[in-house]
């Protein structure tokens, strides 16, 4: 089968270019090989400020900085596990579901006003906790059930939002814990405390990624799956452990979400599955895998919440955002898929 | 020659010819009869296929991209997206409202199919890209809120919620809209290639199947009755909504694989889809009746879900499960 399949592939691959790929790869030829494609999104962020400050000086305000910094913290601790997921070819998406069991967790544990637990920061580790094991049970689906991610992620947010919902029994319950809170009310050098969180799951992420053992399969599996099975990997617990690794991100961004808001309600999670995969694939990070990372992902979440907090300054209505979002993730998967590896697209 | 008799490869083969979820279907059908005897009287069944009318719409449109080997994400928000439409312009254009609503519908199931296939975009990350661009512009044309259709407006949607010959209208919609695709699927040419691409796409390619055509006809027409869909809700409802069709794309992604259509593509149909969407809606109805509760509803469907792609995905046709 794979001998009869593999000549035809090879042909569609070169004959099948149509006008539009041609552009298109034409326009990302012109922006410069492949170091200036690097540089690319970092250039975008640049531009981005530029423009925004001219039209409207409030924007590089340091209290307008301090907010964008704050409305980042969450996206970026969710695109950090996001990245590591789409670097393997993969997608995850169940990052609405994890997240918003992982805030239902953490409100019901610590102090709040519907039952009388108060296990304080405890709370936050079952939360965490809780978030690795979505991510792990997303893993074990799809290795062991042999299912594409899409569809495993698919059912995985939908269980995800079922229980939160459930155990939240539809309403929104408030976060009462104080000191929980404090990682959205207290400031350190001028900065919120989940913002420093923030930091400190980017620069965790950039160690698993470039020092790590688990790091470095992830993305031999994202360049080529085959080769690195051949090597030795054991490309299922990589897998697992890095669907386990979303999970973990994720779970954190959970916390960060309800102490942000004080509370846990069934739509805690809405738009942000959206918002990371903007990020990831903004930043660079190809669907194909193998080629990007959380330094990319730092650039593409600064982006998307540039672009959010300049809309609102150039009184642009706010519900157009996701239209934003979603013609940037087109445009930028347009540009950045590396065409000779590309097979059949489905 | 020596091939072991396997329990799971005969339960594999009878689920995606399509016997399994039939029977399926009876046995569900059996239970609750038995549970509540006078189940199966014309009129609660006529009252099941009312409720299944909307989902089982929706599902018909998403089994064309899954027939393809592609998936649509972007079905809630265009159905969404319709009823608001639908809401808004209802008070101005009249009757007119309808087609603008579905075509726009046709529109951004064009543009799903155009980014999928002229950017070769992988369809799952297309269609939730044109999803997150519809529901946008659902929020924003209806400034976030949902719009109420006014007394005069009701008048032109009261048809949708009429009955004919003791049938509801909206049964009578979606059988035609089923009957239709059935025969688009099994008659035209376009309905052969679409099997024929997902069955296999390189054969398809080389035997001078034009492959992007039939991939944008299929998208278009998902996302045409997608908002068909959403039309039919907000006149049931006398609503439209930004979020009117969110918690739908689950389950109606679910009756598709459920009824045997295997998401590798190739191998289904809309007749598949009918009682996937059938048992979606009886298994719901059995949620109620045993008592668990409502919000429990979609952890039930994610789990279905994930069991049924399981079941039914040829893994044969993927080199590498990504």
């Amino acid at each position: 089968m794979t001998i009869q399949t593999e000549p035809l592939k090879s042909v569609s691959d070169i004959e099948r270019t149509t006008l539009m790929t041609f552009l298109s790869g034409r326009i990302a030829s012109m922006l410069g090989g492949r170091r200036w494609r690097r540089l690319a999104p970092l250039a975008v962020l640049v531009v981005l400020c530029i423009l925004i400050t001219i039209a409207n000086p409030n924007f590089i305000e340091l209290r307008n900085l301090v907010r964008l910094a704050n409305s980042a913290a969450v996206p970026l601790t969710l695109a950090m596990g996001l990245t590591f997921i789409i670097l393997m070819g993969s997608i995850d998406l169940s990052v609405e579901g994890t997240l918003s069991v992982a805030a239902m967790v953490v409100v019901l544990l610590a102090a709040n006003d519907s039952n009388g637990n108060d296990y304080g920061w405890w709370a936050v580790l079952a939360a965490v906790a809780a978030g690795t094991i979505m991510g792990l049970i997303s893993g074990l689906v799809q290795t062991m059930l042999r299912i594409p991610s899409f569809m495993a992620t698919l059912g995985m947010w939908f269980i995800g939002l079922g229980l939160s919902v459930y155990m939240l029994g539809g309403s929104a319950i408030r976060l009462n814990d104080a000191s929980i809170r404090d990682l959205a009310l207290h400031r350190f050098l001028g900065l919120p405390l989940a913002v420093w969180v923030a930091v400190g799951a980017f620069v965790l992420a950039a160690i698993i990624q470039y020092h790590t053992r688990l790091g470095r399969h992830i993305l031999a599996i994202g360049g080529d799956e085959d080769v690195t099975k051949l090597s030795g990997v054991n490309v299922t617990r990589v897998r697992i452990a890095a669907f386990a690794l979303a999970g973990f991100f994720f779970g954190i961004a959970g916390v960060l979400a309800a102490a942000q808001l004080g509370q846990s309600h069934a739509v805690i999670g809405d738009g942000r599955l959206f918002a990371a995969v903007t990020a990831v694939v903004v930043g660079g990070t190809a669907l194909t895998g193998g080629e990007g990372g959380v330094v990319n992902t730092l650039i593409g979440v600064l982006i998307v919440t540039v672009l959010a907090n300049g809309m609102i300054l150039l009184g642009i209505s706010p519900y157009i955002q996701q239209t934003v979002q979603g013609l940037m993730i087109i445009a930028a998967v347009a540009l950045s898929l590396d065409r000779v590896r590309l097979k059949i697209v489905k | 020659m020596n091939e072991v008799f396997s329990i799971r490869q005969v339960f594999e083969g009878k689920w995606t010819q399509g016997a399994i979820p039939l029977v399926l279907l009876v046995a569900l059908l059996l239970i609750i009869e038995i549970a509540a005897p006078g189940f199966l009287t014309g009129e609660t069944l006529a009252l099941l296929f009312a409720n299944t009318a909307v989902l089982f719409i929706l599902a018909t449109g998403v089994t064309f991209a899954i027939l393809l080997g592609g998936i649509d994400l972007s079905i809630q928000a265009v159905a969404s997206l319709a009823s608001v439409m639908l809401a808004q312009l209802l008070p101005s254009l009249g009757f007119a409202a309808f087609p603008v609503a579905i075509l726009s519908g046709l529109a951004f199931g064009l543009l799903s199919g155009i980014v999928h296939v002229k950017l070769r975009v992988p369809s799952f990350v297309a269609t939730l890209a044109t999803g997150g661009v519809v529901t946008g512009l659902a929020l924003w044309v209806s400034n976030g809120r949902a719009i109420t259709i006014e007394e005069a407006g009701r008048e032109k949607t009261a048809w949708i919620n009429a009955t004919i010959f003791g049938l509801p209208m909206v049964v009578l919609i979606s059988a035609l809209i089923g009957i239709a695709s059935f025969l688009v699927l099994r008659y035209t040419r376009f309905g052969r290639q679409a099997i024929a691409v997902g069955a296999g796409e390189p054969a398809a390619w080389a035997a001078g199947i034009n492959v992007d055509r039939t991939k944008i006809i299929a998208f278009a027409a998902s996302g045409m009755l997608a908002a068909v869909a959403g039309v039919v809700l907000a006149a049931r409802l006398s609503s439209g909504s930004p979020v009117l069709a969110n918690q739908l794309l689950l389950p109606a992604i679910a009756a598709v694989i459920v009824g045997g259509t295997a998401i590798t593509g190739g191998l289904g149909g809309v007749a598949r889809t009918a009682v996937g969407a059938l048992i979606i809606s009886i298994v719901r109805i059995g949620m109620t009746f045993v008592g668990v509760n409502i919000f429990l509803e979609n952890m039930v469907f994610g789990a279905v879900l994930i069991a049924a792609v399981a079941i039914t995905i040829d893994r044969s046709k993927i080199a590498v499960i990504k």
